[in-house]
């Protein structure tokens, strides 16, 4: 098949940018998309230009460092995957396909697609963990925690930090990411220690990155790879209220 | 040069605890003054620097991805074992060292595989009170499924998500110590080199991927936390970053490199479906618990796998290992698959798959069942090939996936190169000739968490006393020099071919003659191509773009010149090793009905490599068996 | 607090409070349905009353506070989300993931806080300030509110602005009703599933209440 990528070019953090048109013939449907950004590079290493910067890793889905905005929507057409899951089969012959970094103050361009998202690894700096030693742990089933505690727990860690919720929302908040990590440590007993701390330093963070606020569109939901639920933002609001009476 | 695996004395179950009371201390103060690099930011290194900087010692960590989170750990699906024996199935210490000693193919040392099989336990407790999520029952104590190669249940996971939650543990305790200034994170910077002063390792040398510069780090010992090599065949289930730029630099600094043709070929990945192909996606193995694996009895069969009959079904592994059935380990599930592949039965568009199939774990558990266990795993499924596989049956294939082989190390996890250390999936330690399932996540957060905080003092204690090195060394210089030299000639070649042509060429050379079977006249042939390979790369290779800037495609050639080196000493060492053995299978070595022969009088040793100018010397471990007598590995 | 709670949390707290005063404010409404010489003497004693009534009094400065509040507090987390976000996408299909309404609440906002002036310059201005032309007495010696609201809508252009106006009112309402429970910390699943419901037909009852009012004081 053949298609037109309409990429977001850029230089450096300081280039103004701009979106360049490609041409790329001889795709094929079981193509992944990330795989015929590979082969538009060649293409042009071949024509002696410079290559798209585009990140991934693991193309399954799971480490979180691809994203891209495709056709208007974070992660391309489809809910709640990932870019390198998705497949040239979305596609139709002859289309165009425009590309375009995540956008928001918090996560600056570094070239081309590439985006700087190190402003989410500061929000987990500021208590996402348990503050327990290497070696001090008691023994794991000394604790029972019900299925459904664990299991809400997991829901909510499920988070692959990729950055989606932060791209498509409208205000460019981190509430999805943030609030998914405070609910899965602090469902868990383990995180109660902890608590408020987490949540009043976590969210102050977020505030300081210079993320917007949540104003419950619930994009974010749709374009989370892990289909996390918006309602872990109320529940984080909930928690937030909850720190100021009790800390 | 004598090869000194450092094992403590005493019987097995007391070789650690002797090991530690006789390790050297270092009293708090001084931990403050001593530096460690930690190079890679997945279960091992992160897991380490985040301990190391607990005790005290000052610790800068590096990884090539974006942020710590992102390293490969995070793609583990199916779990982590350990011997708790919640099950109450009979599990043990000594059972799972058993379990993994055999899984190996007795090519591993009974020491260290006992010590990993030790502190499983603990780290199970470890990983719950940081946090992770584990599956559990709903009386709230922990859940065990049964993985490949065992007959007990002993692994513990927390959906089709056990490495992602154990690595998201593992990076929010390298922050928490980010936070309290004690580990210093370099994202986006790849190590380049290692420096070495008076025949001790002393720092590293980097690229910034962002800007390109070159930047020296020294330390008092330096710790490699890499992962796994297995992007040599191009075609696998690591993520595309993954390199063995690090290891083969020390490599050719002095570290030796053991068993480097160890490397594992999973059975149950997603099958190749076109040449364009970047990655093959890896199924986890938790499936081969409920799916049963088959391909049709007829040959080039064309039906939809739901329209052949029962009776039309060959449940190979369960006929030919009637014990273990699908979870016969991975290396022999996987050859079973290629043999019927190979003859003719395969499936799928390109006849390069075989099924696996969930109908009657259905039928037997019930929909929401196999949803709650393999939910996101079927998902996973469904967004990759369009296929609803509650309705028809997967269709796997092998996959390049693991490496055994690594760095030699001791039992301190010390490479040849004082104060030069290796963790993780980088090391060769512990999982001999082939690693059972959930092994590989139980043994990188050991050697991170619980083994080198113990051991790396014994080393740093006498380092104190040293000076303390710094960038400006004529050493640093040269490394630096070198290194920029290298990236200048990739850039100058200015040739007619992609880095991912030279890939694809040494993938289909590596995985034809040195995967899953092993021949010595393919094995002669391949390090002549691969040699071709590397001349022609060094001759046409084509990278644009220039070295002080983000070059994702420079990357590539970087790694890739490493690879194709690597693929020359692979071949040298399966081609020394005249048996078959675990992953390693040689087709001159094996019974009539298929089966591996060991040849345990001539190669009960671990092959460890020096390098030589471009060529390869072989020094050998002798591995003493002195608890278990090694036995003819059997999963009929 | 932290302000981008803090913020969200007064918006959200007084959005509530102002969909109380709407239900009331539509009771009264209703009042304008009945036969004229019931209405007339009803709506003025009622409009008498609120004005006179201490604890109305008080409530009435809370409203105030809170349309200013409401309307203050959005601005600035309106305009630090336009700072979160400096460059917009070339394509952007927000209307896959998520409602126009909800990507677009500061505008109709803006639009209903105009509406607002005019119809505080309507009604209030002239009953409650005096201004403009003098407002009658009716036989029971209150305040003809009822001639006022009768007259304006005698006006076309009017009926057609105020009918107009509850659109977006209605819009309004829907996103910031079921909003204002998750902002607030409400996160109970089936619960927050109630209570889209629950928005969905108050905000119906709402946009169709204050819509055809106008239209059938036109055509008494």
């Amino acid at each position: 098949m053949r298609v037109t990528f309409k990429i977001w070019r850029q230089e450096g953090p300081d280039d103004k940018g701009v979106i360049r048109a490609y041409e790329v013939d001889g795709l094929s449907e079981d193509m992944s998309f990330l795989e015929a950004l590979d082969h538009l590079n060649e293409l042009l290493v071949l024509k002696n230009e410079k290559v798209v910067a585009f990140e991934y890793d693991c193309r399954e889905g799971i480490c979180g460092q691809c994203g891209v905005f495709i056709n208007g929507r974070a992660h391309g057409p489809h809910d709640n995957i990932t870019t390198c899951q998705l497949h040239m089969r979305s596609f139709n012959d002859g289309d165009t396909i425009i590309v375009e970094p995540w956008r928001a103050a918090s996560f600056p361009v570094i070239k081309d697609l590439v985006v700087d998202r190190s402003s989410l690894d500061r929000i987990i700096e500021h208590g996402a963990f348990i503050s327990a030693k290497t070696g001090t742990a008691p023994e794991a089933n000394a604790i029972p925690i019900p299925k459904d505690v664990s299991d809400r727990a997991m829901d909510a860690a499920a988070c692959i930090g990729c950055g989606a919720c932060v791209a498509t929302c409208k205000n460019s908040s981190a509430a999805l990411f943030t609030s998914a990590k405070i609910n899965h440590l602090n469902t868990l007993p383990q995180g109660k220690a902890e608590e408020h701390k987490r949540v009043a330093e976590m969210t102050f963070q977020m505030e300081i990155e210079g993320f917007g606020s949540c104003t419950f569109t619930g994009a974010c939901e749709v374009e989370c790879p892990e289909g996390i639920s918006i309602i872990n933002i109320a529940e984080m609001n909930a928690r937030v209220v909850k720190s100021k009476l009790l800390r | 040069m004598t090869l000194d695996s450092k094992i403590p004395e005493g019987k097995l179950e007391d070789k650690w605890r002797n090991y530690q009371v006789k390790s050297q201390l270092i009293n708090p103060a001084n931990k403050k003054k001593l530096n460690i690099i930690i190079v890679g930011s997945g279960l091992s290194g992160a897991g380490a620097a985040s301990t190391l900087a607990e005790l005290g010692y000052d610790v800068k960590c590096f990884c090539y991805q974006d942020s710590a989170r992102r390293a490969h750990s995070v793609a583990a699906q199916g779990g982590i074992n350990a011997a708790k024996n919640y099950q109450h199935d009979g599990d043990s210490v000594y059972r799972m060292f058993y379990d993994t000693l055999k899984g190996g193919d007795f090519r591993s040392r009974e020491a260290n595989t006992y010590r990993l099989a030790e502190l499983s336990a603990p780290l199970i407790d470890h990983f719950v009170q940081q946090g992770v999520p584990f599956a559990r029952e709903y009386g709230g104590t922990l859940v065990n499924r049964s993985f490949g190669g065992v007959q007990v249940q002993r692994t513990f996971y927390a959906r089709g998500q056990t490495g992602q939650q154990l690595l998201l543990a593992a990076y929010s305790q390298l922050y928490k110590m980010v936070r309290a200034k004690k580990v210093e994170m370099f994202p986006r910077s790849e190590m380049l080199d290692l420096v070495v002063i008076d025949g001790k390792a002393k720092g590293i040398i980097v690229r910034d991927l962002v800007t390109g510069k070159l930047k020296r780090f020294a330390a008092d010992a330096v710790v490699l936390a890499t992962g796994g090599y297995s992007r040599v065949f191009r075609l696998s289930t690591l993520a595309i970053g993954c390199n063995g730029s690090a290891l083969w630099k020390a490599h050719k600094k002095g570290a030796l490199f053991g068993a480097p043709s160890f490397t594992q070929i999973h059975p149950t990945a997603l099958p190749q479906s076109s040449e364009a192909q970047s990655k093959l996606t890896l199924m986890s193995e938790s499936l081969r618990n409920d799916g049963r694996i088959w391909v049709p009895k007829q040959k080039g069969d064309s039906r939809k796998a739901n329209d052949i009959p029962e009776e039309e079904r060959d449940y190979y592994l369960e006929r030919r290992y009637p014990s273990f059935g699908n979870l016969a380990p991975r290396d022999i599930a996987s050859r079973a698959a290629k043999e019927r592949i190979d003859a003719g039965f395969g499936v799928g568009r390109l006849k390069n798959a075989v099924y696996l199939d969930f109908r009657h774990a259905i039928e037997k558990f019930g929909l929401e069942t196999i949803k709650d266990r393999y939910g996101n795993l079927f998902t996973m499924y469904k967004k990759i090939t369009g296929i609803d596989a509650y309705k028809e049956p997967m269709q796997i294939s092998p996959a390049a996936h693991f490496s055994m082989g690594g760095l030699w190390v001791d039992y301190e996890l010390m490479t040849t190169i004082p104060g030069l250390y290796a963790v993780g999936e980088c090391n060769f330690s512990d999982h001999g000739a082939n690693r059972l399932g959930a092994n590989s996540l139980l043994q990188a957060s050991v050697d991170g968490y619980f083994i080198l905080p113990n051991t790396i003092n014994n080393y740093l204690a006498s380092e104190i006393k040293t000076d303390h090195p710094t960038t400006d060394h004529l050493e640093f210089e040269k490394a630096e020099k070198e290194t920029k030299a290298h990236i200048e000639r990739i850039l100058a070649i200015n040739g007619t071919k992609t880095v991912d042509h030279f890939h694809r060429k040494l993938g289909k050379v590596m995985w034809q003659e040195c995967a899953m079977s092993r021949n010595k006249s393919g094995l002669e042939k391949a390090i002549t191509q691969i040699k071709t390979i590397r001349d022609q790369f060094w001759s046409d290779v084509k990278v644009t773009g220039h070295d002080k800037e983000m070059n994702t495609e420079l990357e590539k050639a970087l790694r890739l010149a490493d690879f194709i080196e690597l693929g020359i000493l692979m071949c040298t060492d399966a081609l020394e090793r005249e048996e078959s053995c675990g992953a390693h299978f040689r087709e001159e070595y094996q019974t009539e009905d298929g089966e591996a022969v060991r040849v345990d009088k001539d190669y009960s040793y671990v092959s460890a490599w020096e390098y030589d100018n471009g060529d390869f010397k072989l020094h050998k471990e002798t591995l003493e068996f002195e608890f278990v007598k090694p036995s003819v590995r059997s999963y009929k | 607090m932290n302000p981008l709670f803090f913020r969200k949390t007064i918006i959200a707290a007084t959005g509530l409070f102002l969909c109380v005063f709407l239900i009331v404010h539509l009771s009264a409404n209703c009042i304008l349905l009945l036969p004229e010489d019931i209405a007339r003497d009803l709506y003025n004693s009622y409009s008498t009353t609120l004005r006179e009534s201490p604890l109305i009094k008080i409530i009435a400065y809370v409203l105030y506070a809170s349309i200013i509040l409401h309307a203050f507090y959005a601005l600035l987390v309106t305009l630090r989300n336009r700072k979160a976000k400096p460059q917009k996408y070339v394509v952007n299909h927000s209307n896959e993931n998520s409602t126009w309404t909800s990507q677009n609440m500061g505008l109709i906002g803006t639009i209903i806080l105009l509406f607002i002036i005019v119809h505080l310059a309507n009604f209030w201005a002239r009953i409650k300030l005096g201004m403009g032309e003098e407002v009658r007495l009716d036989d029971m010696g209150n305040k003809d509110v009822y001639e006022v609201t009768y007259n304006l809508f005698q006006n076309i252009y009017f009926v057609i602005f105020y009918t107009l106006i509850s659109i977006p009112l209605a819009l309004h309402l829907h996103h910031g009703l079921k909003s204002a429970f998750k902002t607030l910390g409400f996160y109970h699943k089936k619960g927050l599933k109630f209570l889209a419901k629950v928005s969905l037909i108050y905000a119906i009852i709402m946009g169709v209440g204050f819509g055809i009012i106008p239209f059938i004081v036109y055509f008494k």
